[in-house]
């Protein structure tokens, strides 16, 4: 067998080596209550944080670098086809409670993760060629991984598995109540785990308390145990202004999520005094998209999807937007422009010469005019041949400024061309089921990504995905573009020679280009905050921030 | 009075059930559900097991039927958000905000009524400054009164920033945890009692300068009682009934809870839970709330009217006919 062979030697040391101390307590925030400590069946954000805390992976994605290393699995073997894989799990390693990990484990997180009572919300990450990833044991400490097709993130995909401890809920699996086992009711002591910390107490609508596993077998580069740290506390601090505060006073270190624009300068101010350190993590990977309904079936009593279903029309609307002006307005300077949905802050599939849209409004009334849309009544908005207006209500999620920003900018700009707007400030669950039901015009919105490879958010990219968020879930390509895209995310994301992926995936991002099926206008800056007195940060683009690293940090005092 | 009581206990039981069902009505008819909080791009599947799991596949009035069956047996379901039961959930915010009433009615009252006498009473730059405070006081809304205090306890580092207790207080005697949640009191306390004495500032003041006017303090004065007499056995007395009237509305609105104040200084209370639920559309929590205050309200109800009937011999009369 060809093998490609990873390995880093000495046991899994931290790379980052500061002058740590030992001890102390850290207090981060929170803004949400956790619906269950059972990541295989929440994927909120809250949910996958404490898993961070408790629980372990194989293999980890890196979210500073983005680059795959070593965890509870210290090196592996593929083979050239990308299709087998062996994992090396570390010896010596003891959950939380002192049971021995091994092998069983890794089986059994994945019959867990795949067994369809569990319904786990991480499963459809564990899928290649159709068909779930299979596993088998040749000892205790080596697990062959075989997918039924080659895949282009490989081993990345088993960042998804969270190793669950057999001995704890074999009996749940096989009484099909996996799903509901490790809810918020569940003693701390239930639950083990093979992370940094482990849970002491849950005060819901309080506080979450996690204590240093004694247990944890990563070590610092000294050969010292980690974690640093003997206490994590999670404040739970709904409001965002509140956050804010409390951690300029002191009250809290840190929190989960990068700050607002309109935060950046009081931060700046306590920088200046010495409590907060400001961190500029770079163009986030994730931005604002606007898009129309384009599901044929739900509009087709609609008169105005003939002329919204057509590039051209979406096409102008690109070309109406400045997009300087919009990172300026709507993120206060801190964004950059973008025409495509992957940013310049994921650099690995980031194309810098897709097609781009210059701000030229007589362009775009061109391109409107060129599908029959023209302001022949003189009201200032234009209309078809049968005088269906361009008219129409843009929900966004209510209260979140830099989306009432957005949708404020986006009417100025396509009132410019002629094409109304007019704005709905949703709440979010609102918002979401007439989304689900594509019972809307249009939506301005940020999705989160969960991983920066394209092959690992299929969901979105497929016409099939239940994230094709334009047109969910399609039994079948609507648009010959759609199915172009289609046959092409599915070779990019079987192929394992990644400069071939690259040149696949730059098809994918010119055909979205030239179709718009959602338009993108800026990218923001992120900007992360944390007090001075904590250590060890190594900030990520993605959420958690400072958090995903929780094992290397300290405090001063 | 046992006829008046039993009146009162009618009201209160019909009031948790008509405030509870308007809000699972309400909740249910309202754009959204639950199951928005799974996310956009949830499976089909999951959103079905969901809603089935919380009824909300069933016709509203079916669903509402189930739930008052369990009601009556003090089963409200569970919370989607938190994933427990919704008794004990709201056992607990319930108990938070009773302490947080209690000490912030009792700051309002202690305030609220002294300053209204004396503005009530005399005339001078103390007595604008005062009314001017309560002015002030009463316009600023509750949002904005709890963030500027958060900000001065950022600023200041008198008392803590928000939430119940700190961090510190885990492993502490039950005597040291009572001084944790002491100090973790003033600022939402403050937050919702400075707009209520500022409103009972104002009643006083009004009813205390009319009470002055009567004709049998006029007599009182003829008599040669002498000021502190006249305002405080003569005067107080007859001027305290509207405060007595506003006082049980205060008690139900405080305690069914303030979302504002507890939202933003992150009180662990019975506004929060409800805000919270709220914008999930988490159905049974809401209803459980609602019902809380519900019954909180009727409470504050039945304690106005007591006091008012301690106070006025006719109101005494009115309710035990």
């Amino acid at each position: 067998m060809a093998l490609v062979v990873y390995f880093r030697p000495a046991g899994g040391p931290a790379d980052d080596a500061p002058a740590a101390r030992r001890g102390g307590q850290l207090v981060g925030a929170i803004r949400g209550e956790p619906r269950s400590f059972n990541r295989l069946v929440d994927r909120n954000q809250t949910t996958e944080l404490l898993s961070m805390l408790q629980h372990a992976r194989l293999v980890r994605v890196n979210r500073e670098t983005f680059e795959l290393e070593p965890w509870l699995a210290e090196r592996w073997e593929s083979s050239a086809d990308g299709r087998t894989h062996t994992l090396y799990l570390r010896q010596g390693v003891t959950w939380s409670d002192g049971t021995p990990f091994t092998a069983a484990d890794v089986l059994f997180s994945l019959d867990a993760v795949l067994d369809p009572k569990v319904e786990s919300v991480m499963a459809s990450q564990l899928i290649v060629g159709g068909q779930p990833i299979r596993a088998s044991a040749s000892d205790d400490h080596t697990v062959v991984f075989r997918f039924a097709a080659p895949s282009g993130p490989g081993l990345r995909l088993l960042d998804g598995l969270l190793i669950l401890p057999k001995h704890k809920l074999e009996a749940r699996l096989k009484d099909g109540t996996l799903a509901q086992a490790w809810d918020t009711k569940t003693p701390p002591s239930e639950i083990a785990g093979l992370g940094p910390f482990v849970l002491r107490e849950y005060l819901p609508g309080q506080r979450l308390v996690y204590d240093r596993n004694p247990r944890y077998w990563r070590t610092a580069p000294d050969g010292a145990p980690l974690p640093y740290l003997d206490r994590v506390v999670l404040e739970i601090v709904p409001d965002q202004n509140a956050e804010l505060l409390r951690l300029q006073s002191g009250d809290i270190d840190l929190t989960q999520s990068e700050l607002r624009a309109e935060d950046y300068v009081p931060v700046r101010r306590s920088e200046e005094e010495g409590r907060l350190r400001l961190i500029e993590l770079g163009v986030g990977p994730d931005a604002d998209a606007f898009w129309f309904c384009l599901k044929p079936e739900a509009k087709k009593a609609d008169p105005r999807f003939a002329f919204v279903s057509r590039p051209e029309f979406r096409q102008a609307i690109s070309h109406a937007v400045d997009r300087e002006m919009f990172a300026e307005t709507v993120f206060l300077g801190a964004a950059v422009p973008i025409w495509g949905p992957i940013t310049p802050g994921n650099s690995i599939w980031f194309w810098p010469d897709v097609p781009r849209y210059p701000h030229d409004d007589d362009r775009a009334r061109e391109l409107l005019r060129g599908i029959g849309l023209e302001d022949r009544n003189g009201n200032g908005v234009v209309e078809d041949g049968r005088g269906t207006e361009a008219r129409f209500t843009v929900m966004t999620q209510q209260g979140i400024g830099y989306y009432e920003r957005g949708t404020a900018v986006l009417r100025d700009e396509l009132a410019g061309v002629g094409i109304a707007l007019d704005i709905a400030p949703l709440e979010f669950g609102a918002m979401i089921q007439r989304m689900l039901a594509c019972d809307y015009d249009a939506i301005y919105m940020r999705a989160l990504t969960t991983d920066l490879d394209p092959a690992v958010n299929l969901d979105f990219w497929l016409s099939s995905g239940d994230a094709h968020f334009w047109n969910l879930a399609q039994t079948s390509p609507a648009t010959e573009w759609e199915r172009r895209i289609d046959t092409i995310m599915l070779e990019q994301a079987a192929s394992v020679d990644q400069e071939r992926r690259r040149m696949l995936f730059r098809d994918v991002q010119r055909i979205v280009a030239e179709n718009l099926p959602a338009l993108y206008f800026a990218a923001p800056r992120l900007y992360y905050a944390h007090s001075t007195r904590v250590q060890g940060v190594r900030p990520s683009v993605q959420r958690p921030p400072a958090l995903w690293n929780a094992d290397s940090l300290s405090v001063t005092n | 009075m046992i006829r008046f009581l039993a009146r009162r206990l009618l009201f209160a039981l019909v009031l948790v059930v008509a405030v509870s069902s308007a809000a699972l009505f309400l909740t249910r008819l309202a754009p959204g559900d639950v199951t928005s909080q799974l996310g956009p791009f949830a499976s089909p599947q999951e959103i079905a097991r969901v809603r089935a799991q919380y009824g909300l596949d069933r016709p509203a009035a079916g669903q509402w039927a189930a739930w008052v069956g369990r009601a009556v047996r003090f089963e409200f379901g569970d919370s989607f958000l938190y994933n427990r039961p919704v008794r004990g959930l709201v056992g607990r915010a319930a108990a938070n905000t009773a302490v947080l009433a209690v000490v912030a009615l009792t700051l309002a009252t202690l305030i609220g009524i002294p300053l209204g006498v004396f503005t009530g009473s005399r005339s001078g730059v103390a007595a604008t400054l005062v009314r001017a405070a309560s002015l002030v006081c009463i316009s600023i809304p509750p949002l904005l009164t709890s963030l500027l205090l958060v900000f001065v306890a950022s600023r200041t580092r008198w008392f803590p920033t928000g939430g119940m207790t700190s961090v510190q207080a885990l492993d502490v005697q039950w005597s040291a945890w009572i001084a944790d949640v002491a100090a973790h009191l003033p600022l939402p306390a403050l937050a919702l009692a400075l707009p209520i004495a500022a409103t009972f500032e104002r009643l006083q003041a009004q009813s205390m300068s009319d009470a002055l006017h009567q004709p049998f303090l006029l007599a009182a004065i003829a008599r040669g009682v002498s000021a502190r007499d006249l305002i405080v056995r003569h005067a107080w007395p007859v001027s305290v009934r509207p405060i007595c009237a506003v006082y049980g509305i205060a008690i139900g609105a405080l305690l069914s809870g303030s979302f504002v104040v507890e939202y933003v200084t992150a009180w662990p209370g019975l506004g929060r839970l409800m805000f919270e639920a709220l914008r999930a559309r988490d159905i049974y929590l809401v209803a459980g709330c609602a019902a809380t205050g519900g019954l909180f309200l009727a409470f504050g109800s039945l304690v106005g009217d007591l006091l008012l009937a301690a106070a006025d011999p006719r109101a005494r009369e009115a309710q035990a006919a």
